[in-house]
């Protein structure tokens, strides 16, 4: 068969695929979706959470943070999903605008 | 004029116009909603199908003017879930309800031959419904269902003889599946059942263009039609405006391009939907045409322009090598050479695309709820959330008409929650069926160029495939079906080289996604032709062929995965007296106009992807029983058998103590999409892990009941997950890498009948040899492979989506019961080491993927040409015929 050299195979230089990659964060290798969310909710540990919040900029989780981080696992691990706005604000007491704040980059 | 006819009974006057039909009569005034629309009124589904005057009649084509004096019944004129009839009863006992979509047509259309005909033949219950089209069940559990109510309408049996004991086992008996007396009895509402007073009806205007620059809308003439009450446009959107399953390229309206023929650039909302779709006519679009891409070879030219501004035609590149193909191929003594292509198809269901959307609450606060056909809410709730820009949203998951993949994407959902937000009103948005088929993803077509080798005694030594995918206009999961493709590509065997080239390429055809089976029915339908022309260039039979090469445990597959299980040897011993007394039988038949063939199809499909994970809640009620949390959607598989009865089982309690809340994302589990066959062995699992977690905890704490559950200080709600061993993507160099953790394993053989003159198959009978592991619930399980079995036969034979001409299910050639065939089940039940329950996994897709090789091999073996080009039409027949002379 007459082979295709268009683009050759093995081409790492092609356009990204969209699936899933493993990066190395507190010295864990850790798989993470698309979107740079961690793929098992079971690798997340303190330590991974906290160098994860660097690459965000956040040097340093204070206690708001963790109470957000800690409502968010809780909530996954009771319902099996993220809660809408509602009712992150109403778990965490806290209203949007200060979780926003908490997390400049997104929660 | 006003007319007088009496409907299930009771004595209606209605004030008709002369176009109004009994269909809309009966949906929208008397909302008797069991009998259902899905082909525009065109008389070609017979899902609303009534008897009227002890006829059965197809409801969408009968004038309500016509009618004075008629008596009419519908489905809701039978019985009741409480109290069901006879055939409803049969229905569902038998197994021939799946999506339940078809039912009540069916049912009524069963009425009318049993009325007249209690004892009826096949032929003449063929007859009888050759009116009705169901997608989901390949027919023969219907016809087995009639003739069940035939014998409980002749008092030989009742149903009380053949239920099966709901306190007995819960583990491999054929219990009725909990919906399917709701869809017989036509009490089970789909989107475009449920009422919703002083909604606006939507219609969306479509490109006609395959590639084009929209210049200019203009609404003026639309807005002065009756009923009109605004319009909507991508400017209307106020979030990403992209629905990104993905990749973030398709719009929920497009701004200044259209990329395919039905991509959507404006809606209408009007008091009725008539008005609307009247008023979505005389909108003017201004397009400047831009060259088309026609093809991925012409996507993929020097100088092509490119479809999307931030990534390349030529968008996804996935390779495979284990060993060295070409060395072994240049040392192999026997080499196959082709060139295969599959085509663009429709899913087809029956039920439309049909969503409801409305806001509940006020001003901020307001919920944006949308109720559709989703396989996984959760996802499309997420896509929503950002296209739209409106975050607090809930998605309802109604009875959904069968989907068969594509509903992994949102069809009419964007628009229709886009224009509940814009219009501040609750709108319905009710396509028909031409609009379905312009608005949903379709099955991916594949160019494959293959090489197969083997050694002197008949061992596949390499190959060698290059695939080219057509991606159409929208990516949607085109890099997943790819790799599904790919973790799948060595089949059932052992084959040591493996070269592979898979590119994705964007082109203005239909975008495709999933569609049963989801890649390897595509690349199978390569692997299997080329093994039987191999056999056939070695003189060895096709069935020794496949023994010969098995994988076996301890081998690996084009993945370089291990394998611990492969019992395809088995299910090659269990087909062969099958096979021998098929090859005895078409014998007599290789001469003369009409003349027959056999051939075998393998299918070796992986269930439980790497990185696949599944979450459900189980949580224990006052009432002592259960309630499952989970986002599991059931379209007409059985997935509501499966989590009931593996719960019962786990749990030790009766079927009716089962509840399931599967429906609602306020409620339930993310627990991925009912697609990949992967429900009951990932959320199956997660379930029977949630079972175990809540027993333990009774155990622990001495309790038998809610109440003592409680007071022991337990929680009564356990989640229970299900995670694959491994997780990591194929080498993007060299596809090597963690695989599918188990397998479901078939061997189908077709027998078929090809008239050399007019170039007509027909499919006499597929026996299908399969081993999944245990089986949960029989009747479900052979209406899987029921239903698989005739799909694949569409796709061999018949279908095809043509962009611009496939607009109804006449064009589409929609299987009907009169190309139905026999068809027989060989089950065997290994259990899977890492299966759900006693071993078990799944078999939704497994089912198709061996059938169009069956198919184009049997009709090599009855005139001796290969048709390598799906659909093989009854023209490529003839040609191929004439060109060989």
């Amino acid at each position: 068969m007459a082979e295709d050299k268009s683009t050759p195979a093995g081409n790492s230089s092609r356009p990204a695929g969209t699936g899933r990659k493993y990066r190395l964060v507190a010295g864990h290798k850790l798989l993470f979706d698309e979107e740079d969310f961690l793929w098992h909710p079971g690798d997340w540990r303190e330590d991974i959470a906290e160098a994860l919040a660097r690459e965000c900029s956040l040097e340093k989780l204070n206690d708001e943070h963790w109470k957000v981080i800690r409502f968010l696992r809780d909530f996954y691990f009771q319902n099996g999903r993220a809660p809408l706005n509602r009712q992150l604000a109403k778990g965490t007491e806290m209203s949007m605008l200060t979780i926003e704040a908490l997390f400049p980059g997104g929660i | 004029m006003k007319v007088k006819l009496k409907v299930n009974g009771r004595l209606q006057q209605v004030v008709a116009d002369k176009s109004l039909t009994l269909l809309d009569l009966l949906r929208d005034e008397f909302k008797l909603t069991g009998a259902k629309q899905s082909c525009d009124k065109a008389g070609q589904c017979g899902a609303c199908t009534v008897i009227v005057n002890g006829k059965a009649v197809r409801s969408c084509l009968l004038k309500v003017a016509k009618l004075d004096g008629a008596e009419v019944i519908t489905v809701e004129g039978l019985g009741t879930p409480d109290n069901p009839h006879l055939i409803q009863e049969a229905m569902v006992l038998a197994g021939a309800v799946q999506c339940g979509f078809c039912t009540p047509g069916i049912i009524m259309s069963a009425k009318a031959l049993l009325d007249v005909n209690p004892d009826p033949g096949t032929e003449e219950i063929k007859k009888a419904l050759r009116h009705n089209l169901c997608r989901c069940t390949g027919y023969t559990k219907i016809i087995d269902a009639v003739k069940l109510a035939g014998r409980f309408i002749r008092n030989e049996i009742s149903p009380e003889d053949i239920r099966p004991d709901p306190d007995g086992p819960k583990y491999g008996v054929s219990h009725p599946r909990p919906s399917g007396l709701a869809k017989a009895c036509g009490t089970a509402q789909f989107t475009a059942d449920i009422i919703v007073p002083g909604a606006l009806e939507l219609a969306t205007v479509r490109s006609p263009h395959p590639h084009a620059l929209i210049k200019k809308i203009d609404f003026a003439a639309a807005e002065q039609m009756p009923g009109v009450i605004g319009v909507m446009t991508a400017k209307d959107i106020k979030g990403t405006n992209r629905l990104k399953y993905t990749v973030a390229d398709r719009p929920v309206l497009c701004e200044d391009k259209v990329r395919y023929i039905g991509d959507p650039v404006a809606v209408i909302a009007a008091v009725t939907r008539q008005q609307a779709v009247e008023a979505a006519k005389a909108v003017q679009v201004e397009y400047e045409p831009l060259p088309v891409l026609g093809s991925p070879e012409e996507a993929m030219a020097e100088g092509a322009i490119q479809l999307h501004d931030d990534r390349p035609n030529l968008c996804f590149i996935q390779p495979q090598i284990k060993g060295d193909a070409q060395k072994a191929l240049a040392e192999s003594p026997t080499v196959i050479e082709t060139h295969l292509t599959t085509q663009i198809n429709h899913q087809a269901p029956l039920e439309p695309e049909a969503c409801v959307s409305y806001l509940e609450g006020e001003g901020e606060d307001a919920q944006l709820v949308v109720i559709g056909r989703s396989i996984v809410i959760h996802k499309h709730l997420s896509m929503l959330q950002d296209a739209l820009g409106w975050e607090n949203m809930r998605y309802e998951e109604a009875y959904t008409g069968g989907q068969f993949g594509l509903k992994l994407e949102i069809s009419s959902e964007g628009i229709a929650a886009g224009a509940a937000l814009h219009f501040k009103r609750p709108v319905r948005y009710i396509p028909g069926l031409a609009e379905s088929m312009l608005m949903t993803p379709k099955r991916h077509p594949f160019d494959m160029k293959v090489k197969l080798g083997a050694d002197s005694e008949g061992r596949i030594t390499a190959y060698d495939i290059n695939i080219i995918v057509d991606n159409g206009a929208y990516h949607s999961n085109g890099d997943v079906i790819i790799n599904r493709a790919t973790q799948m590509l060595s089949g059932a065997y052992n084959i040591p080289n493996v070269h592979a080239v898979s590119k994705l390429v964007y082109t203005n055809n239909p975008w495709g996604s999933a569609a049963r089976g989801a890649g390897p029915p595509q690349a199978n339908f390569a692997l299997e032709c080329a093994v039987n022309m191999l056999a056939d260039k070695l003189g060895k039979d096709p069935l020794e062929m496949r023994i010969l090469n098995s994988l076996q445990p301890g081998q690996s597959k084009s993945t370089g995965s291990v394998v611990e299980q492969w019992p395809f040897p088995e299910l090659c011993e269990a087909m062969r007296p099958h096979y021998k007394r098929s090859l005895l039988e078409t014998r007599e038949y290789k001469s003369g106009v009409i003349r027959r063939g056999v051939g075998l199809g393998a299918g070796a499909f992986g269930i439980g992807g790497p990185g696949d994970q599944a979450i459900v809640a189980i949580e224990l009620d006052p009432d002592d029983g259960v309630t499952i949390y989970a986002a599991v959607a059931d379209p007409g598989e059985g997935n509501d058998s499966m989590l009931t009865q593996l719960a019962a089982d786990g749990l030790g309690l009766p079927l009716d103590k089962i509840h399931l809340m599967t429906k609602d994302s306020d409620q339930t589990t993310a627990t991925g999409p009912a697609a990949g066959s992967r429900m009951t062995y990932m959320v199956g699992g997660a379930l029977v892990n949630a079972a175990q977690q809540l027993k333990q905890a009774m155990k622990d704490a001495g309790a038998t009941t809610y109440r003592e559950l409680k007071e022991a200080g337990r929680p009564a709600r356990y989640t229970g997950t299900r995670t694959t061993l491994e997780a990591g993507p194929l080498d993007p160099e060299t596809g090597q890498g963690p695989s599918f953790e188990s397998v479901v394993h078939a061997l189908q053989m077709a027998e078929v009948e090809v008239n050399t003159e007019t170039g007509e198959v027909k499919v006499l009978k597929m026996t299908t040899a399969v081993d999944s592991g245990p089986v949960i619930n029989p009747l479900n399980f052979e209406g899987q492979l029921e239903g698989g079995a005739d799909m694949g036969a569409g796709f061999a034979l018949r279908e095809q989506y043509i962009a611009g001409q496939t607009k109804d299910w006449v064009t589409f050639k929609f299987p009907s019961i009169k190309t139905a065939f026999e068809m027989e089940s060989i089950i065997r039940e290994t259990p899977r080491l890492r299966g759900t329950g006693k071993g078990s996994t799944g078999v939704g897709e497994m089912t198709m993927v061996p059938t169009a090789p069956a198919i184009i091999s049997a009709i090599k073996d009855a005139i001796g040409v290969w048709i390598c080009n799906l659909p093989a039409t009854p023209d490529k027949i003839k040609a191929a015929l004439q060109q060989r002379g």
